[in-house]
């Protein structure tokens, strides 16, 4: 197993955790593991000052295909036609104009 | 392999010689654990969630494989929960995948003893038809000369546990249809918060969030068993602690949150008016009250007119009580020079209306929920040196001033120094450089005088000056994942979307007078009119114009009460023929079971929707009364539907959690067999009743025909798209642009909005509900994860966190200020306050709306814009808290001669008897106080515990908690069987003999409380009597909950009766003392 130190060196020389874990055959999540002592996901080890090790979005590490679509075009679409749909609706947003 | 080889692969032989001596690390693994791999690694997709249980809101990570859900487990970016999840959100895994559930539509047939299959579409079909023809023929054009366009044939109940879209379907098609006896879980455990809340600061949801708890200084936990009930959530209180503040539970039982405080306070269930009144008065009679705070933003100083008298001048009731109607006149209430719309609970008594003594009394309960009582007349009087007699402090003071120590005592049986510890607590963390919060749940809210336990809280935290602020705040913690959504967006009788109350028959408004009625001269409820017209062309879309109203007559009209629990007796005497059941099981989660078990047997047709044949499901089988012989399968002409419902994983919305934080669930899976989403099913039940009427003539069903109905769809299921009905929801121009503010909706027909409260959810097109900015990333507001309604502030009233002329109170308590080189205000959270409003507005006499308020007014939502101590109106029994006994009580009132509350609701029925009360010959026969809870392994009614094999194993049946010394007087023993018996009914429950349960001495005699956990039935794995089953159907006046937290009770060992020897033990009992019809129901 690498020690810190070796993922420490990798990252200096500019690899991020998923590159210096693909160069040192491990997942991404161990080598973040083995760099800071903490688990990539935040689990239920991570208290009060530790917590501040963990990176932004370090979670992506160990779970990489994450879903959490905010946008939906076809809604979007949709509610364009009902307003338009809408005369009363036209008319009297163009009086107020 | 060499020797070296195969003795490293030991992996003993690497501890002993390596440097992993432990074994904790590189040296455990072996050929066989390095095979091994997580399912959360090997998973296809991650997708993010929330837990379906409490309203806390955890976040959840839904690891999915092959397109089966395969683990569950905390969200460790959540700013709320942190990774966290408790037993119950833990065996969500199980809940969703779990084998036992049932994917399978079933029938049962009038008078048939089994169910049999039927496939999905001929069961949609079937209940279509029923609608339809239900419909029908209970169409009432009419009551009595006035127009309700209505059927009650038709009710429904169940919303807490759905999403916000799906309330929001059931809603709009019911209304369309003319159902107005639509109800879910809030009316059952949270109404009473929303007339507290709503009528004391003008908003009826928890004034601050999860987090802030960390900021208090003191907490004081009362009507909660915080630890047990929402455990995630109170990470937040242990943060308090660790930053050193004084953590202090006061209820009946001592419990974990009770062993993690640092003073517990046991008190007698249901005197906790007389407790909290205890402190108020010890308050103002040590001058302790926070006096620029309260001078400055309550209304302690307006002055109440000449005709008000308090209940020191009455003993124990208020001017205006009507002995014949048990009503309150709330004219006398009124600040001096002003008038008031009508109480909450009673908006169908406009005044200057004569009632039709034909219409039930009640109505609104929950009409402030965000948006205060409409004043008329001229500014309220005040006196700034708040000397004036009848200034509302001098009222509050004479008020409170029999709420001594002593009485504490004698009514709560609280010792004077353990009172006198919390005086002190609270107020030495209480002013400009500390705050105070006060914690509850339903052990305040199911009481017949619920809503007025909150407005002590809410009084006491206005003196203390405590609303507004940062570890401040009144947390109502609620108990179902949605249940603050399915009252914003109703699933209630007597609201709309947004808690714009349903119209009433009797005053024949028009769309007008109905505004004008309601609306407030001051504040942004004034903004009413454009609230109730977006909501109209929502639903009606181009049908609804200026001409017609904007089809505000298709709107069914109320005609008093149609409440839960007068839906029970609507069925019992046959005038409701179909309910639906969506979620919600009252066969043993509503108060007297047995009542809603034969309001069903009288039904022509139920729907159940649920994950499993709940008891609201198989009564007509195996209920209790089938067991006694008081009804027989054979006899029963209801016929019954079972549609499987699909779990939260596998659908998309949004739940609202206690803190009206709206958090956004992806589907992650399809559901299996003929399970479906409540949004699916309310949808195509919409689309089959609408191509049905698609020809029809008749003006009844124009308002189906011409609602908007054209959802998109996905998938092979048809699943109506969740983000298209919360766009509806959110609201849009003319272009169809997505609006981001209430302050852009128009009275004109030019925007739309299903619910003008959450209008800014899908701002810019965007799911405001699923943002997830990791809580690393953000300050302690968090304000980037998710969306909190109003305009996502997380503080309500902030405005107060600073001083009249807009500088924090203090630094240390500083959240939002005044900056005057920007003219405008600042800080941490979004200001609850007009942005560009300054310190120093004051309004001309004539000014109306939100221009009436002033730059010192931040209870922006109240017509005068303060917090209010003493309530005008909008509150059915009451201007002020005041203590009166639990309907059924052992003990007499000392406070006042007057026993019970005098407005409280009763529904006297052969099956509702009513105990006698205090010293009445009769109620030694039930010497015990029982109080009703949760526990943390079992959820609300058990339909998504009690088949969880997980949550089974850890609570596996019903059981009574009782002190050692009550075990000894009645003969119980730990383990064994005891049998408690009410005037309703009788049950079992296995022993748990606990020093938890404190004697308490009150009234100068010991008194025993018996704990009763509710969450169990017959059906499932873990089984037991309902604690149901004892409690009886009186209500608040206001909200119309329940009172199950405190009732009167015996306790003996052994096992009930089987048969029809149970009812007659109940007999006996009500024999024993005196039990007649009348029993109970004095004034």
């Amino acid at each position: 197993m690498p020690s810190a130190a070796t993922v420490t060196r990798l990252l200096g020389q500019g690899l991020d955790y998923v590159a210096a874990a693909k160069r040192l055959g491990i997942s991404p999540g161990t080598a973040y593991l083995i760099r800071t002592g903490v688990p990539a996901d935040g689990g239920d080890t991570v208290a009060g000052a530790r917590r501040e090790l963990l990176l932004s979005h370090s979670q992506l590490l160990v779970q990489p295909n994450s879903h959490n679509p905010t946008e939906h075009a076809e809604v979007m679409a949709w509610l364009r036609d009902r307003a338009l749909g809408d005369p009363q609706m036209q008319a009297a947003a163009w009086e107020t104009r | 392999m060499g020797f070296r080889e195969w003795i490293g692969s030991w992996p003993v032989y690497r501890q002993l010689t390596g440097t992993d001596r432990a074994g904790k690390a590189a040296a455990a693994r072996s050929a066989a654990s390095r095979a091994l791999s997580a399912r959360t690694r090997t998973a296809d997709k991650v997708v993010k969630s929330i837990c379906p249980y409490c309203a806390v809101g955890c976040a959840q990570n839904v690891f999915v494989k092959d397109d089966k859900v395969v683990h569950v487990e905390g969200d460790p970016d959540s700013p709320v929960s942190r990774g966290r999840l408790c037993p119950k959100g833990a065996a969500t895994l199980q809940l969703t995948t779990g084998s036992g559930r049932r994917t399978g539509v079933l029938y049962r047939a009038p008078k048939a003893t089994e169910w049999q299959e039927i496939d999905l579409d001929t069961a949609m079909a079937m209940v279509t038809e029923r609608v339809i023809e239900t419909r029908r023929r209970t169409w009432e054009a009419e009551l009595d000369g006035s127009r309700t366009n209505r059927t009650m044939g038709i009710a429904s109940l169940g919303g807490a546990t759905l999403d916000n879209e799906e309330n929001y379907l059931i809603k709009k098609l019911l209304t369309a249809l003319g159902v107005v006896q639509v109800e879910n879980q809030a009316r059952v455990c949270h109404s009473s918060t929303v007339i507290g809340l709503g009528t004391s600061f003008g908003r009826g949801g928890a004034t601050t969030f999860m987090q802030d708890l960390q900021h208090s200084d003191c907490i004081v936990i009362e009507g909660s068993n915080f630890a047990e009930c929402h455990p995630v959530g109170f990470q937040w209180v242990m943060e308090a602690k660790a930053r050193g503040a004084k953590v202090i539970h006061v209820d009946p039982r001592f419990t974990r949150t009770s062993a993690m405080a640092d003073l517990h306070v046991p008190l007698r269930a249901g005197t906790d008016i007389a407790f909290l009144g205890g402190i108020i008065n010890h308050v103002l009679q040590t001058e302790s009250y926070f006096r620029d705070y309260v001078l400055d933003y309550t209304n302690a100083a307006t002055i109440v007119g000449e005709e008000f008298q308090d209940t020191e001048d009455l003993d124990g009731l208020f001017s205006g009580f009507d002995q014949d109607t048990r009503h309150y006149a709330f004219d006398s209430w009124s600040y001096e020079g002003t008038t008031v719309a009508p109480a909450s609970g009673q908006r169908d008594r406009t005044p200057g209306r004569r009632i039709d003594s034909d219409f039930a009394e009640t109505g609104v309960g929950e009409g402030q929920g965000s948006g205060g009582v409409a004043l008329g007349g001229d500014r309220p009087h005040r006196d700034e040196t708040l000397r004036h007699p009848r200034c509302v402090l001098q009222i509050l003071k004479r008020h409170f001033s029999r709420y001594t120590p002593e009485m504490v005592r004698d009514v709560c049986g609280i010792p004077r120094e353990t009172f006198e510890e919390v005086c002190a607590d609270l107020v030495a963390n209480s002013g400009p450089e500390r705050t105070s919060e006060f914690v509850y749940a339903v052990g305040w809210t199911q009481h017949t005088t619920g809503s007025q336990f909150i407005r002590a809280a809410s009084v006491l935290q206005l003196l203390l000056g405590n609303i507004g602020r940062p570890g401040g705040g009144i947390q109502a913690l609620r108990g179902h994942a949605s249940i603050q959504g399915s009252s914003d967006i109703p699933t209630l009788f007597n609201l709309l979307p947004g808690y714009i109350p349903m119209p009433y028959a009797h005053h024949g408004q028009d769309l007008r007078e109905f505004v004008e009625a309601d609306a407030a001269k001051k504040g942004f409820w004034a903004e009413m009119e454009s609230y109730v017209v977006s909501l109209l062309k929502a639903w009606w879309g181009p049908a609804a114009t200026p001409e017609n109203q904007f089809c505000f007559d298709y709107l069914p009209r109320l005609t008093g009460s149609h409440a839960h629990y007068d839906t029970v007796l609507e069925q019992i005497a046959g005038r409701c023929k179909g309910y639906f059941l969506m979620g919600e099981n009252p066969a043993v989660g509503s108060a007297n079971a047995k009542m809603q078990r034969l309001g069903m047997a009288n039904l022509e047709w139920l729907v159940v929707r649920d994950f499993n044949l709940t008891e609201s499901a198989t009564w007509w089988r195996d209920g209790p009364e089938i067991e006694t012989g008081e009804l027989r399968t054979e006899d029963i002409d209801t016929e019954v539907f079972f549609f499987p419902a699909a779990a939260h994983t596998e659908k998309a919305g949004s739940f609202t959690n206690t803190n009206r934080m709206l958090q956004w669930h992806h589907e992650a899976v399809e559901p299996s067999g003929d399970c479906r989403s409540d949004l699916w099913f309310m949808y195509h039940l919409g689309v089959r009743i609408r191509e049905q009427l698609a020809d029809s003539t008749d003006e009844i069903d124009r308002p189906v025909r011409e609602l908007t109905w054209d959802y998109p769809t996905q998938g092979e299921n048809r699943e109506p798209v969740a983000e298209a009905v919360l766009a509806e929801i959110n609201g849009w121009n003319h272009d169809g642009d997505p609006l981001s503010s209430y302050t852009q909706l128009r009275p004109d027909g030019s925007t739309a909005c299903g619910c003008w409260i959450y209008c800014g959810v899908y701002a810019e097109g965007v799911n405001q509900a699923a943002r997830r900015k990791p809580a690393t990333e953000q300050d302690w507001i968090a304000s980037e994860w998710a969306w909190a309604w109003p305009a996502n502030r997380r503080i309500l009233y902030n405005r107060a966190s600073a001083r009249p002329d807009g500088t924090p109170w203090s630094e240390r308590k500083k959240l939002v200020w005044w900056d005057a080189e920007a003219g405008c205000w600042t800080g941490y959270d979004t200001p609850d306050f007009e942005a560009d409003k300054s310190p120093d507005y004051r309004p001309d006499p004539e000014a109306t709306g939100v221009a009436a308020l002033s730059g010192v007014d931040p209870f922006i939502m109240q017509a005068d814009g303060k917090g209010w101590l003493f309530v005008p109106a909008g509150i059915s029994d009451g201007p002020l808290p005041a203590h009166y006994e639990p309907q059924d009580s052992p003990f007499p009132n000392i406070l006042y001669r007057q026993q019970r509350n005098p407005a409280r609701l009763l529904y006297p029925h052969e099956h509702n008897r009513y105990q006698p009360a205090g010293t009445t010959n009769g109620s030694q026969v039930y010497p015990f106080v029982v109080t009703t809870y949760r526990l943390t392994e079992h959820f609300t009614a058990g339909g998504m515990s009690r088949w969880t094999p997980y949550l089974a194993e850890l609570q596996p049946e019903a059981f009574c908690e009782v002190s050692p010394e009550l075990a000894v007087t009645q003969g119980l023993r730990n383990g064994e069987w005891a049998t408690i018996i009410t005037p309703r009914n009788a049950i079992e429950a296995r022993v748990l003999v606990t020093d938890r349960m404190t004697p308490l001495r009150v009234h100068g005699r010991i008194v025993e409380q018996i704990g009763l956990p509710y969450h169990w039935g017959p059906n499932g794995l873990s089984t037991g009597d309902a604690a149901n089953e004892l409690s009886s159907i009186s209500l608040d006046p206001s909200a119309h909950i329940q009172e199950v937290k405190a009732f009167g009770a015996d306790i003996r060992p052994g096992r009930r009766p089987r048969g029809p020897a149970l009812p007659e033990l109940v007999r006996s009992y009500q024999l024993l003392a005196g039990i007649t019809s009348e029993t109970g129901t004095e004034v």
